[in-house]
Protein backbone atom coordinates (compact mmCIF):
# COMPACT_ATOMS: atom_id res chain seq x y z
CA UNK A 1 0.00 0.00 0.00
CA UNK A 2 2.69 2.46 1.09
CA UNK A 3 4.58 1.35 -2.83
CA UNK A 4 1.12 2.65 -4.64
CA UNK A 5 0.79 5.53 -2.08
CA UNK A 6 4.39 6.93 -2.72
CA UNK A 7 3.95 6.48 -7.32
CA UNK A 8 0.89 8.25 -6.90
CA UNK A 9 2.04 11.50 -4.59
CA UNK A 10 5.43 12.13 -5.96
CA UNK A 11 3.37 12.31 -9.32
CA UNK A 12 0.66 14.73 -7.69
CA UNK A 13 2.89 16.89 -5.80
CA UNK A 14 5.44 17.09 -8.93
CA UNK A 15 2.88 17.81 -11.42
CA UNK A 16 1.07 20.07 -9.31
CA UNK A 17 3.96 22.01 -8.07
CA UNK A 18 5.19 22.13 -11.64
CA UNK A 19 2.34 23.75 -12.58
CA UNK A 20 2.11 26.61 -9.82
CA UNK A 21 5.35 27.23 -10.89
CA UNK A 22 4.60 27.81 -14.55
CA UNK A 23 1.57 30.04 -13.70
CA UNK A 24 3.31 32.24 -11.35
CA UNK A 25 5.99 32.59 -13.83
CA UNK A 26 3.95 33.63 -16.46
CA UNK A 27 1.51 35.83 -14.26
CA UNK A 28 4.85 37.40 -13.78
CA UNK A 29 6.23 37.73 -17.29
CA UNK A 30 2.85 39.21 -18.63
CA UNK A 31 2.17 41.71 -15.56
CA UNK A 32 5.73 42.71 -16.37
CA UNK A 33 5.13 43.09 -20.04
CA UNK A 34 1.37 44.89 -19.21
CA UNK A 35 3.39 47.67 -17.00
CA UNK A 36 6.28 48.31 -19.81
CA UNK A 37 9.03 46.08 -18.70
CA UNK B 1 19.99 46.96 -33.76
CA UNK B 2 18.02 47.80 -37.03
CA UNK B 3 14.61 49.56 -37.30
CA UNK B 4 11.37 47.44 -37.41
CA UNK B 5 10.19 46.19 -40.14
CA UNK B 6 6.73 45.01 -41.90
CA UNK B 7 8.20 41.55 -41.26
CA UNK B 8 8.60 42.38 -37.58
CA UNK B 9 5.41 43.65 -37.28
CA UNK B 10 3.44 40.78 -38.81
CA UNK B 11 5.60 38.81 -36.26
CA UNK B 12 4.55 40.48 -33.60
CA UNK B 13 0.88 40.23 -34.75
CA UNK B 14 0.78 36.54 -34.81
CA UNK B 15 2.70 36.16 -31.54
CA UNK B 16 -0.11 38.46 -30.18
CA UNK B 17 -2.83 35.95 -31.42
CA UNK B 18 -0.58 32.66 -30.35
CA UNK B 19 -0.40 34.46 -26.64
CA UNK B 20 -4.58 35.26 -26.85
CA UNK B 21 -4.62 31.50 -27.99
CA UNK B 22 -3.00 30.10 -25.06
CA UNK B 23 -4.78 32.33 -22.76
CA UNK B 24 -8.31 31.08 -24.07
CA UNK B 25 -7.63 27.42 -23.68
CA UNK B 26 -5.89 27.58 -20.59
CA UNK B 27 -8.81 28.05 -18.59
CA UNK B 28 -11.10 24.84 -20.10
CA UNK B 29 -8.21 22.85 -19.89
CA UNK B 30 -7.72 23.62 -16.55
CA UNK B 31 -11.38 22.94 -15.42
CA UNK B 32 -11.22 19.59 -17.35
CA UNK B 33 -8.51 18.42 -16.20
CA UNK B 34 -9.21 19.05 -12.23
CA UNK B 35 -12.75 17.59 -12.87
CA UNK B 36 -10.87 14.47 -14.93
CA UNK B 37 -8.83 14.34 -11.57
CA UNK B 38 -11.65 13.66 -9.46
CA UNK B 39 -12.89 11.46 -11.91
CA UNK B 40 -9.70 9.53 -12.34
CA UNK B 41 -8.70 9.28 -8.10
CA UNK B 42 -12.68 7.63 -7.68
CA UNK B 43 -11.85 4.96 -10.76
CA UNK B 44 -8.60 4.65 -9.57
CA UNK B 45 -10.16 3.72 -5.49
CA UNK B 46 -12.58 1.59 -7.44
CA UNK B 47 -10.77 -0.53 -9.50
CA UNK B 48 -10.23 -3.99 -8.77
CA UNK B 49 -7.54 -5.42 -7.05
CA UNK B 50 -5.22 -7.78 -9.13
CA UNK B 51 -5.19 -11.20 -7.45
CA UNK B 52 -1.76 -11.63 -8.65
CA UNK B 53 0.66 -8.64 -7.30
CA UNK B 54 -2.92 -6.90 -5.17
CA UNK B 55 -3.02 -3.51 -4.46
CA UNK B 56 0.71 -2.05 -5.65
CA UNK B 57 -0.95 -3.50 -9.57
CA UNK B 58 -2.76 -0.50 -9.42
CA UNK B 59 -0.01 1.61 -10.34
CA UNK B 60 -0.29 0.20 -13.90
CA UNK B 61 -2.71 3.61 -13.88
CA UNK B 62 -0.10 6.08 -13.62
CA UNK B 63 2.70 4.75 -14.97
CA UNK B 64 2.41 3.83 -18.68
CA UNK B 65 0.46 6.90 -18.61
CA UNK B 66 3.44 9.17 -17.83
CA UNK B 67 5.23 7.05 -20.32
CA UNK B 68 2.85 8.05 -23.06
CA UNK B 69 2.98 11.82 -21.85
CA UNK B 70 6.61 11.52 -22.32
CA UNK B 71 6.79 10.17 -25.88
CA UNK B 72 4.65 13.00 -26.64
CA UNK B 73 6.82 15.89 -25.38
CA UNK B 74 9.58 13.93 -27.45
CA UNK B 75 7.73 13.63 -30.80
CA UNK B 76 6.39 17.12 -30.10
CA UNK B 77 9.96 18.25 -29.51
CA UNK B 78 10.70 16.56 -33.18
CA UNK B 79 7.74 17.62 -35.08
CA UNK B 80 8.30 21.35 -33.82
CA UNK B 81 12.12 21.04 -34.88
CA UNK B 82 11.25 20.05 -38.20
CA UNK B 83 8.94 22.89 -38.37
CA UNK B 84 11.75 25.78 -37.38
CA UNK B 85 13.81 24.06 -39.42
CA UNK B 86 11.33 24.05 -42.38
CA UNK B 87 9.84 27.19 -41.79
CA UNK B 88 12.52 29.04 -39.62
CA UNK B 89 9.63 30.32 -37.28
CA UNK B 90 11.30 30.52 -33.94
CA UNK B 91 7.63 29.98 -32.44
CA UNK B 92 8.53 26.53 -33.41
CA UNK B 93 11.52 26.69 -31.89
CA UNK B 94 10.28 27.46 -28.40
CA UNK B 95 7.66 24.75 -28.79
CA UNK B 96 10.22 22.09 -29.06
CA UNK B 97 11.75 23.83 -26.32
CA UNK B 98 8.54 23.66 -24.11
CA UNK B 99 7.71 20.02 -25.36
CA UNK B 100 10.93 18.51 -23.94
CA UNK B 101 10.54 19.86 -21.05
CA UNK B 102 7.67 18.60 -20.07
CA UNK B 103 8.30 15.19 -21.94
CA UNK B 104 11.52 15.07 -19.50
CA UNK B 105 9.21 15.82 -16.34
CA UNK B 106 7.05 12.84 -17.54
CA UNK B 107 9.98 11.13 -18.07
CA UNK B 108 11.07 11.58 -14.81
CA UNK B 109 8.10 10.60 -12.66
CA UNK B 110 7.60 7.15 -15.27
CA UNK B 111 11.44 6.65 -13.51
CA UNK B 112 10.30 7.07 -10.63
CA UNK B 113 6.96 4.78 -10.46
CA UNK B 114 8.61 2.23 -12.53
CA UNK B 115 11.02 1.56 -9.95
CA UNK B 116 8.48 2.04 -7.08
CA UNK B 117 6.40 -0.67 -8.55
CA UNK B 118 9.27 -2.75 -9.33
CA UNK B 119 10.19 -2.71 -5.77
CA UNK B 120 7.34 -3.59 -4.58
CA UNK B 121 6.43 -6.77 -7.40
CA UNK B 122 10.04 -7.60 -8.55
CA UNK B 123 11.63 -6.94 -5.12
CA UNK B 124 14.22 -4.71 -6.66
CA UNK B 125 14.14 -1.21 -7.95
CA UNK B 126 16.19 -1.42 -10.66
CA UNK B 127 17.18 -4.15 -13.49
CA UNK B 128 19.66 -3.54 -16.36
CA UNK B 129 16.71 -4.82 -18.24
CA UNK B 130 16.69 -3.58 -21.91
CA UNK B 131 13.10 -1.75 -21.50
CA UNK B 132 14.38 -0.03 -18.37
CA UNK B 133 17.77 1.18 -20.22
CA UNK B 134 16.76 2.36 -23.12
CA UNK B 135 14.49 4.13 -21.18
CA UNK B 136 17.05 5.85 -19.21
CA UNK B 137 19.13 6.52 -22.52
CA UNK B 138 15.84 8.29 -23.71
CA UNK B 139 15.86 10.31 -20.56
CA UNK B 140 19.68 10.87 -20.78
CA UNK B 141 19.05 11.94 -24.60
CA UNK B 142 16.46 14.65 -23.74
CA UNK B 143 18.14 15.99 -20.91
CA UNK B 144 21.12 16.67 -22.53
CA UNK B 145 18.94 18.55 -24.94
CA UNK B 146 17.24 20.61 -22.27
CA UNK B 147 20.99 21.43 -20.89
CA UNK B 148 22.02 22.38 -24.36
CA UNK B 149 19.33 25.06 -24.63
CA UNK B 150 20.14 26.19 -21.46
CA UNK B 151 23.98 26.89 -21.61
CA UNK B 152 24.12 27.51 -25.60
CA UNK B 153 21.94 30.22 -25.44
CA UNK B 154 19.48 31.38 -27.95
CA UNK B 155 20.28 31.74 -31.54
CA UNK B 156 19.65 30.46 -34.68
CA UNK B 157 22.97 27.88 -35.29
CA UNK B 158 21.92 26.41 -31.27
CA UNK B 159 18.33 26.10 -32.68
CA UNK B 160 18.85 24.78 -36.08
CA UNK B 161 21.35 21.94 -34.13
CA UNK B 162 18.90 21.81 -31.62
CA UNK B 163 15.95 20.79 -34.00
CA UNK B 164 17.82 18.04 -35.73
CA UNK B 165 19.23 16.38 -32.22
CA UNK B 166 15.75 16.61 -30.74
CA UNK B 167 14.46 14.95 -34.55
CA UNK B 168 17.14 12.33 -34.02
CA UNK B 169 16.43 11.49 -30.52
CA UNK B 170 12.86 10.47 -31.12
CA UNK B 171 14.45 7.02 -32.76
CA UNK B 172 14.80 5.62 -29.35
CA UNK B 173 11.36 5.81 -28.76
CA UNK B 174 9.63 3.12 -31.46
CA UNK B 175 12.71 1.46 -29.90
CA UNK B 176 12.24 1.71 -26.32
CA UNK B 177 8.18 0.21 -26.93
CA UNK B 178 9.70 -2.49 -29.06
CA UNK B 179 12.58 -3.73 -27.20
CA UNK B 180 10.53 -6.32 -25.15
CA UNK B 181 9.33 -7.97 -28.56
CA UNK B 182 13.15 -7.38 -30.34
CA UNK B 183 14.43 -9.02 -27.10
CA UNK B 184 11.59 -12.20 -27.31
CA UNK B 185 10.35 -11.48 -24.21
CA UNK B 186 13.57 -12.19 -22.46
CA UNK B 187 12.84 -9.11 -20.66
CA UNK B 188 11.64 -8.72 -16.69
CA UNK B 189 9.16 -5.94 -17.87
CA UNK B 190 5.59 -7.22 -18.84
CA UNK B 191 4.30 -7.18 -22.25
CA UNK B 192 3.06 -3.71 -24.05
CA UNK B 193 -0.56 -3.67 -23.73
CA UNK B 194 -2.77 -4.50 -26.43
CA UNK B 195 -6.79 -4.81 -26.53
CA UNK B 196 -7.91 -7.30 -23.98
CA UNK B 197 -4.84 -7.64 -21.72
CA UNK B 198 -6.69 -5.73 -18.77
CA UNK B 199 -8.48 -7.74 -16.15
CA UNK B 200 -11.93 -7.02 -15.98
CA UNK B 201 -13.07 -3.31 -14.39
CA UNK B 202 -9.01 -2.16 -15.56
CA UNK B 203 -10.18 -0.51 -18.79
CA UNK B 204 -12.25 2.62 -17.34
CA UNK B 205 -9.53 3.55 -14.45
CA UNK B 206 -6.72 3.23 -17.25
CA UNK B 207 -8.60 5.05 -20.24
CA UNK B 208 -9.33 8.02 -17.29
CA UNK B 209 -5.90 7.77 -16.14
CA UNK B 210 -5.06 8.74 -19.84
CA UNK B 211 -7.08 11.38 -20.60
CA UNK B 212 -6.12 13.13 -17.14
CA UNK B 213 -2.53 13.10 -17.99
CA UNK B 214 -3.11 13.75 -21.47
CA UNK B 215 -5.38 16.61 -20.47
CA UNK B 216 -2.22 17.89 -18.11
CA UNK B 217 0.39 17.46 -20.98
CA UNK B 218 -1.45 19.41 -22.84
CA UNK B 219 -1.89 22.64 -20.11
CA UNK B 220 1.57 22.21 -18.91
CA UNK B 221 2.89 22.44 -22.26
CA UNK B 222 1.07 25.50 -23.26
CA UNK B 223 1.76 27.30 -19.90
CA UNK B 224 5.80 26.42 -20.89
CA UNK B 225 5.33 27.69 -24.56
CA UNK B 226 3.68 30.53 -23.51
CA UNK B 227 6.60 31.93 -21.06
CA UNK B 228 9.39 30.63 -23.54
CA UNK B 229 7.05 33.68 -25.97
CA UNK B 230 7.28 36.02 -23.13
CA UNK B 231 10.73 35.09 -22.70
CA UNK B 232 11.24 35.71 -26.14
CA UNK B 233 9.49 39.43 -26.29
CA UNK B 234 11.21 40.39 -23.66
CA UNK B 235 14.57 39.44 -24.62
CA UNK B 236 13.60 41.70 -27.64
CA UNK B 237 12.38 44.55 -25.76
CA UNK B 238 16.02 44.91 -23.90
CA UNK B 239 17.58 44.55 -26.88
CA UNK B 240 16.03 47.36 -28.71
CA UNK B 241 16.18 49.49 -25.30
CA UNK B 242 19.45 48.53 -25.36
CA UNK B 243 20.15 49.88 -29.13
CA UNK B 244 18.03 53.08 -28.59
Amino acid sequence: MSYLIAAYAVTVVTLVGYAGTLVRERARRRSTERDGG
Amino acid sequence: MSEATPHDDLHRHDETRLEARIQKAVGPLGVAMSLLAIAYAWTVFQAPVDSVQGIIQKILYVHPPLAYGAYLGFVVTAVAGAAFLRREREEWDRLAIAAAEVGVIFCTLMLITGPIWAKGTWGRWWSWDPRLTVTLLLWFVYLAYLLLRSFAGPGPRTARFASIYGIVGVVLIPLNYYIIEIFDKRSMHPENLERGSLGDGMGWPFLVGNLTLFFAFVYLLLLRWSIENLRARDARRAAMEGSA
